[in-house]
């Protein structure tokens, strides 16, 4: 019998990068973030499909090793597990290599809940010539259903949810093998005594089993008093027994083991050499920005044509039909000029994530980690830090999000400091706008230079709170490398659109009233509608805050509008760039319109807005996720104070130093 | 043949380790991955920070130096 209204629950476990999102995406037509790395998910995610007149829900969650628990994602798969809402639990596993895979599995079995295998990537498994003893293998994994899939070409799903369905009441007796006589003594013991106190629990063995390895959750969940039987720990062991008989598993149903594996191990040779490294590292950045900028810039010209075109075109019309002059000035120089403005930038945003994508699917994601072990361990993380921080390059809010997979809290909360710093793709128009006008030739130069300036100073602050923390460090990078591949076109679209969608749905909706409430701030003032902007509401209160700002050359009112517009959306301190200035001019002309109103505005207060807008406070969404991730309101508001005034000093900085040269 | 820490070892070499001398969360996290006392290992290739590449039950590692320095290993002789 269902339990639940909404169908009957399936969560997919297994190993991190084996492929659990993929198979979820193809069952249900998801469409969440897959790349190859392990801990790309790090929250569970549900999904609904209708098989068989039966309903299911699937939840998705964050790859675990093994069901003894570490950081944050892990819980989340743990205690999903452990609910006793699921009702089938679907184990997938890479079955290119089953012997590390298979030490879940047969914690999950010990559970002697319904489990459900689904062997996935058996195509690479073929193409190897390796072959899997279809007959052998399940009998050794107490009979359960075993399905070959492949969720990339969405290969054997309908039998995969078939033998959901059947399986579901099916329940092991959670005894896949035998330990040694001494431990299954113990376990019968504790069984009896878990069975005395809690009477309804479903996972009696494999309780029995946690307390001998002293696990403390399962102690905390259901205290029970057990120092007569477990005398002490017997993790190592039980371990040991797992994997004797994975070994077995192995040398029964495996046959001809790969040995073309050798491209991988070709390309780490330069990937991962000791000196060359971090070199190949670098390129590799460079080569993604360059490329970003530059082309970006040259498809980016002619989307500004096809703009000008658009607004010649509705004024025309609009004149046409007599529509009064403040709502064209509205139409045209409010919404067309920020949202519009925002959309130019499109084509450099797709080139970036294409690019990011690139990186995360083909494999190289995670040995970044390795390559950078070296420099992060200066500054007191491990090498795994590094990953929020490439992700922060695309958006800073999954990059705050994926700081979930490191170890302490400690590191969590230093990652999530550092992360704002470096450039998120909202930030990304700013550049190219403002190098744009001031660096002609260099632009591409100096708009790359300020994504090395924010790695700068994200590694400085990290190297800063090291000389504060006294504490010693036990930061040891421990992170799998997957297997180099061609990167899949389908994950690399649904990354990429997923990315341009969240891109256009913020021009249409925060973006679009901003620039209308923009408009009315800057048209009208106390007494109504003002000719000049200089009397509106918005001049009236930034001039208040504008000469804070004269150190570092950003004294302008415009100015200062942008950048608190920019809190809510780093997009719109460019969509309101181009509102406050390009009205002023009579031709509309951006930097004429800068000019006519600043004379003295050159290339040093250009560096320094753009330093100011890579640095200073994130955007809402930012602030927001930091708060839920930290739940400390006092460390979301240090980061940005933090933020702030690192934005300042080192704008102070640079607009000075411009000056003297 | 006496132990040598995992680090000492130079790339191609394969290795059986002997001792985990890590805290325990760390070790159960390592054997959670496959590394346990007897797993056979291949170191891939290390840096002068003491981080290594290792292949190990078919899955490639990243090790940083705090793990590599507190395993210990014994050489296997080929042949």
């Amino acid at each position: 019998m269902d339990k639940h209204a909404d169908g009957f629950h399936v969560a997919f476990v297994g190993n991190p990068n084996c492929g659990k999102t993929t198979l979820f995406n193809a069952i249900t037509g998801a469409k969440l973030k897959v790349a190859n790395w392990p801990g790309v998910t790090v929250e569970k995610k549900e999904g609904y499909v209708e098989f068989e007149d039966e309903k299911l829900v699937l939840i998705d969650t964050p790859g675990i090793y093994s069901l003894s628990t570490y950081t944050i994602e892990e819980k989340v798969t743990r205690n999903c597990i452990l609910d006793d809402d699921i009702e089938v639990i679907v184990n997938v596993l890479d079955a290119s290599n089953l012997e590390r895979n298979l030490y879940l599995s047969l914690q999950l079995l010990e559970l002697g809940k319904p489990v459900v295998m689904a062997l996935n990537m058996m195509d690479i498994v073929e193409e190897r010539g390796m072959e899997i003893d279809m007959h052998r293998f399940p009998e050794m994994l107490c009979d359960i259903p075993v399905v070959p899939v492949s969720a990339m070409k969405k290969r054997g799903l309908d039998i995969l949810l078939h033998a959901v369905i059947h399986h579901k009441e099916a329940v092991t007796l959670g005894e896949v093998f035998s330990y040694s006589d001494n431990i299954e003594e113990k376990i019968e013991k504790l069984e009896v005594v878990m069975s005395a106190k809690y009477p309804n629990h479903s996972s009696a063995r494999w309780h029995a089993i946690k307390l001998l390895e002293n696990d403390e959750l399962v102690s905390e969940e259901h205290p029970v008093d057990v120092s007569r039987i477990v005398d002490k720990s017997y993790a190592r062991e039980i371990i040991q027994a797992k994997y004797s008989y994975i070994d077995e598993i192995v040398k029964e149903c495996l046959f001809n083991k790969s040995k073309k594996e050798a491209m991988t191990d070709k390309v780490d040779r330069i990937m991962l050499h000791p000196v060359f490294g971090i070199p190949a590292f670098l390129l590799i950045m460079a080569f993604v920005f360059l490329l970003t900028f530059a082309l970006g810039d040259f498809i980016k010209g002619y989307l500004e044509i096809l703009l000008e075109w658009i607004e010649t075109g509705v004024l025309n019309s609009l004149n046409a039909i007599n529509v009064a002059n403040w709502l064209q000035s509205l139409i045209v120089d409010g919404i067309i000029a920020g949202v519009g403005g925002i959309l130019t930038f499109l084509p450099n945003i797709i080139i970036l994530f294409i690019a990011l994508a690139i990186l995360e699917d083909s494999g190289y994601m995670s040995r970044v980690a390795y390559v950078m072990d070296g420099i992060m361990g200066k500054l007191g993380l491990s090498g795994r830090a590094f990953l929020p921080m490439i992700l922060g390059f695309g958006c800073t809010v999954p990059a705050v999000m994926a700081s979930r997979a490191l170890e302490t809290d400690k590191d969590r909360k230093k990652v999530m400091l550092i992360t704002p710093f470096m450039s998120c793709s909202a930030r990304l128009p700013i550049y190219v706008l403002i190098s744009g006008l001031f660096f002609g030739k260099f632009a591409p130069l100096v708009s790359f230079s300020m994504y090395v300036l924010g790695i700068i100073v994200a590694l400085l602050s990290a190297f800063m709170m090291k000389l504060f923390d006294k504490s010693t460090n036990n930061n040891s990078l421990l992170i799998e490398l997957p297997e180099y591949k061609r990167p899949n076109l389908r994950s690399i679209r649904i990354y990429v659109w997923n990315k341009v969608k969240d891109y256009l749905t913020k021009a249409g909706t925060t973006i679009f009233v901003a620039s209308i409430i923009l408009w009315f701030i800057l048209n009208f003032g106390p007494h109504g509608m003002v000719i000049e902007a200089g009397d509106s509401f918005a001049s009236i209160a930034a001039r208040v805050i504008a000469p804070v700002l004269k150190p570092c050359g950003l004294d302008m009112w415009e100015i200062v509008v942008a950048l608190l517009a920019g809190v809510s959306a780093k997009e719109l301190v460019v969509a309101s760039i181009s509102v406050l200035f390009s009205t002023a001019s009579s031709s509309g002309d951006l930097l004429e319109g800068i000019k006519s109103l600043y004379p003295a505005f050159g290339a040093a207060n250009a560096l320094a807005l753009m330093v100011f807008s890579l640095l200073y406070t994130p955007c809402m969404a930012t602030i927001a996720t930091i708060k839920k991730e930290s739940a400390s309101w006092k460390f979301t508001l240090i980061t940005l104070i933090y933020e702030l005034a690192v934005a300042y000093g080192v704008s102070t900085l640079v607009y000075q130093i411009c000056k003297l040269l | 043949m006496d132990n040598k820490t995992l680090w000492s070892i130079e790339p191609g070499k394969e290795v059986s380790v002997e001792r985990i001398l890590l805290e325990d969360d760390l070790s159960r996290r390592l054997e959670a991955l496959g590394l346990n006392e007897g797993t056979i290992l291949q170191v891939i290739t290390k840096k002068k920070s003491g981080a290594m590449v290792i292949k190990v039950r078919g899955s490639r590692l990243a090790l940083g130096k705090q793990i590599t320095s507190n395993i210990e290993v014994k050489e296997i002789v080929c042949g």
